[in-house]
């Protein structure tokens, strides 16, 4: 299935917080075409989320419009076509493994598709642990659960808010090569969300840089490796350098603040 | 000290205590043998039991029948409140006025207006409902909000939520509100028996026995309504622990900032106004329903006009002035000696685990008396002055002050404590300088919770001990058939119940307010 186009223009939104308004959003406006994968870095608190949020229909804007596949946010979840993982794994304590990466299949009221249920948790490492609950799994194997469950309804947009951030390096590395693999395989048109510079320089077509709250776009940057990535990619000076400018990126966003 | 060492000292407490009540029996020592040898009640109790059967059996009937009815309609309005928030501003009068009514004086007009069989099972099911649904709506309310946002991510709304991700969260909290819930229904259904003249009950067979000066029955009769109020506690609590194991909470919890929904002043005005005039139309509208005599079922209009319009007014108000004025100082004194007897038990299990797990048992024991039923036993010991009264009311209002206590204390960081111990601080110092601080919050909100509940215990020792106050008022009403005093101790008594939990309310915010700033 092919991915979906994702775009924000001239989008802003502001919380009100005990009365006072906060300004996340100021004007963005970004493009992220069908099938592309494409990582947003940022300080802390600029605003990644909530432009996450915006695309899941999870908030509402205030003003300027978001679009997935040319269409309401609303519509294209209830359609199916996105598929979600955040930083915590959101895994149902009660549930088996293979009954987490079911629910979406329950929440849209689609019948599970059983052999992609059990192939995407092969593919994230996860065979034989099926039946196993999420207290028994390591933090590392949770998150593999939430990545198979974002997969399972073989999405079309793929909305990723820091998936690895709590994982140690090793994992996280283990875990970029596997995404990296899926995504090559099926090509949903990805927004990642991150603060690891490397992990997104080696994921992605494009890093986006934003600025702190409200968040604007500071620099956005191709990223020209071919692909496949393999992890000697790492080790490569050309990549190093790619990492240390949009590193410089990062830090005059802190220094106009 | 290991697990099976605590356990032994535990169990040598716990039978330390019980000889010694044995022992103080036998000899008689308690106000001429009022208190009985635990041998003699129980070789008693043994003897009567087929007597009981009867009364057991009816008791047991109201308090279940009450339970279920009174959980399903919990469990629904907290769901009702969990989808649609403004529904829970509105019901705010009526959840209120459940918590603090005062189910003595509740169980006359529910007879008078009702069949005797259905007003004691609405008291048993109104007992059960409040602890029932701040628990559940809690537990639904707490649900992990990015298992919230994964389902409506994937196009699911507030239904699919609550199905597939709250109400299995919920279900621990549940069932610990079915904890408190079922020593409740026990309660009421005892109390309701007490004042609805039935013949078959707990109650009935307590208020039967209260002529005859047999310690030792009225000890079996309160022993065995306690037995089915802890029966049901502890199944509750062994069924709640067999699901909590599955539900702790996995991973991080990730802050999120969230919109507040902007409201302007007259919003909020409305549904203040909506929750105070609520109540008194769905009083209005069920004496409509019942279709009886305005004589016997007074609307609210019909109290107003017996306290302010009616012939006997000023006698009316001058009768029910001098009981307030009885009342509410006794009650307020009540609270305090409640508190400080929370705090210092609370304090005790801070500084001695050993000793808490001792005492613990006995303190939840107490929690599932059905305060009637021991009330005439306190009468015997201390006689019919006010001490008895104090000690009723601390026995209802100490334990869930101590809860809340307890919890304060646990809620210290450790760090904070192995910050003082690094400067060599004393067990007084670490009491002085952080334990007591960060309980000052608690204490608010342990008064609060005990206000209600002491006004109940007030009540209750007025009606059966010292004949004076509110509790006195509504007994003497009901024998000389003044309708119009009946209703209006009851509303009264709602009325300051639900001032009371207002104005503790109030301290504990200017307090804690207060201290936020700072």
């Amino acid at each position: 299935m092919q991915g979906l186009p994702l775009s924000f223009n001239d989008v802003s939104k502001a919380f009100t917080i005990k009365g006072e308004a906060l300004r996340v959003i100021d004007g963005m406006t970004l493009e992220c075409p069908a099938g592309s994968f494409t990582a947003i870095l940022g300080p802390s608190g600029c605003g990644k989320s909530t432009l996450l949020r915006l695309a899941l229909a999870l908030e509402e804007d205030d003003g300027g419009s978001v679009k997935v596949g040319g269409d309401d946010p609303v519509l294209a979840r209830r359609s199916g076509a996105v598929g979600v993982a955040f930083q915590d794994a959101a895994l149902l304590p009660w549930r088996t493994v293979q009954d987490n990466v079911r629910l979406p299949f329950e929440v849209l009221g689609r019948t599970p598709d059983r052999k992609q249920i059990g192939d995407l948790i092969d593919l994230v490492g996860l065979k034989g642990f099926e039946k196993a609950k999420p207290g028994e799994l390591s933090g590392g194997m949770r998150q593999r659960v939430a990545i198979a469950r974002s997969l399972v309804t073989d999405p079309r947009v793929l909305l990723m808010d820091e998936p690895f951030g709590a994982l140690d390096l090793i994992l996280r590395r283990q875990m970029n090569l596997e995404l990296q693999r899926i995504w090559s395989a099926k090509r949903p048109t990805t927004l990642l969300i991150t603060h690891g510079v490397d992990e997104a320089v080696y994921l992605a077509d494009r890093v986006v840089v934003l600025s702190p709250r409200p968040a604007r776009v500071l620099a956005d940057i191709d990223i020209p490796f071919e692909r496949p990535r393999g992890p000697e990619l790492l080790r490569d000076p050309a990549f190093h350098e790619l990492c240390d400018e949009i590193g410089a990126h990062l830090d005059s966003g802190r220094g106009d603040a | 000290m290991n697990e099976a060492k605590r356990h032994l000292v535990t169990a040598a407490l716990i039978a330390g205590l019980l000889i010694a009540w044995e022992v103080t029996g036998q000899m008689k020592l308690v106000a001429g043998g009022t208190l009985p040898a635990i041998s003699a009640i129980l070789s008693r109790l043994v003897a009567e039991f087929p007597e009981y059967l009867p009364h057991l059996a009816e008791t047991l009937k109201t308090a279940s029948t009450g339970f279920v009815i009174g959980n399903v309609i919990a469990v629904a309005a907290a769901c009702l409140f969990c989808l649609f928030p403004l529904t829970e501003r509105l019901f705010r009068g009526i959840n209120i006025t459940v918590f603090t009514v005062p189910p003595i004086a509740l169980a006359p007009v529910l007879v008078i207006a009702m069949d005797g069989n259905a007003a004691r099972i609405t008291l048993a099911a109104l007992l059960v409902y409040f602890p029932t649904m701040t628990a559940a709506l809690t537990g639904l309310q707490t649900a992990d909000p990015r298992a919230i946002d994964l389902v409506h991510a994937y196009g699911g709304g507030r239904f699919k939520a609550l199905w597939l991700v709250r109400i299995r969260t919920a279900l621990p909290a549940v069932l610990s509100g079915f904890q408190i819930a079922a020593p409740a229904a026990v309660l009421g259904a005892i109390l309701a028996e007490f004042g609805s003249g039935a013949r078959w009950g707990l109650g009935s067979f307590l208020l039967g026995s209260l002529g005859r000066a047999e310690p030792d029955r009225l000890w079996g009769i309160g022993l065995t309504a306690t037995a089915i109020s802890a029966l049901g506690y502890v199944a509750a609590a062994l069924a709640a622990k067999w699901v909590t194991g599955e539900n702790r909470a996995l991973g991080l919890t990730v802050s999120q900032v969230r919109s507040e929904p902007e409201r302007g002043r007259l919003h909020k005005a409305v549904m203040v106004v909506a929750a105070l005039v609520f109540p008194f139309v769905i009083w209005q509208v069920l004496i409509w329903m019942s279709g009886l005599s305005p004589i016997i079922a007074k609307t609210p209009y019909g109290v107003f006009e017996y306290l302010f319009l009616g012939r006997g007014a000023e006698s009316a108000q001058t009768r029910l002035l001098v009981a307030l004025g009885e009342t509410v100082p006794v009650t307020l004194l009540g609270m305090l000696v409640g508190l400080l007897f929370a705090f210092l038990l609370s304090l005790i299990s801070f500084l001695s685990p050993t000793i808490m797990r001792a005492i613990l048992p006995f303190a939840l024991f107490t929690q599932t008396m059905p305060l009637v039923a021991l009330t005439p036993l306190a009468v015997l010991i201390f006689g019919r002055g006010l001490t008895v009264t104090l000690v009723i009311t601390t026995s209802v209002t100490f334990f869930a002050a101590f809860v809340v206590l307890a919890q304060g204390f646990a809620m210290i960081p450790k760090s904070a404590f192995d910050l003082v111990d690094a400067y060599g601080a004393s067990v007084l110092q670490k009491l002085r300088l952080i334990a007591i601080p960060a309980c000052g919050k608690w204490i608010f909100v342990a008064g609060r919770l005990a206000l209600p509940k002491a006004l109940l215990g007030v009540m209750i020792a007025e009606w059966l001990a010292t004949g004076k106050g509110l509790g006195n008022l509504l007994n003497q009403s009901r024998g000389y058939l003044d309708y119009g005093m009946i209703w209006t101790v009851a509303l009264v008594s709602i009325l300051l119940s639900v001032a009371l939990y207002q104005l503790a309310e109030l301290a504990e915010k200017l307090v804690t307010g207060g201290r936020s700033k700072k």
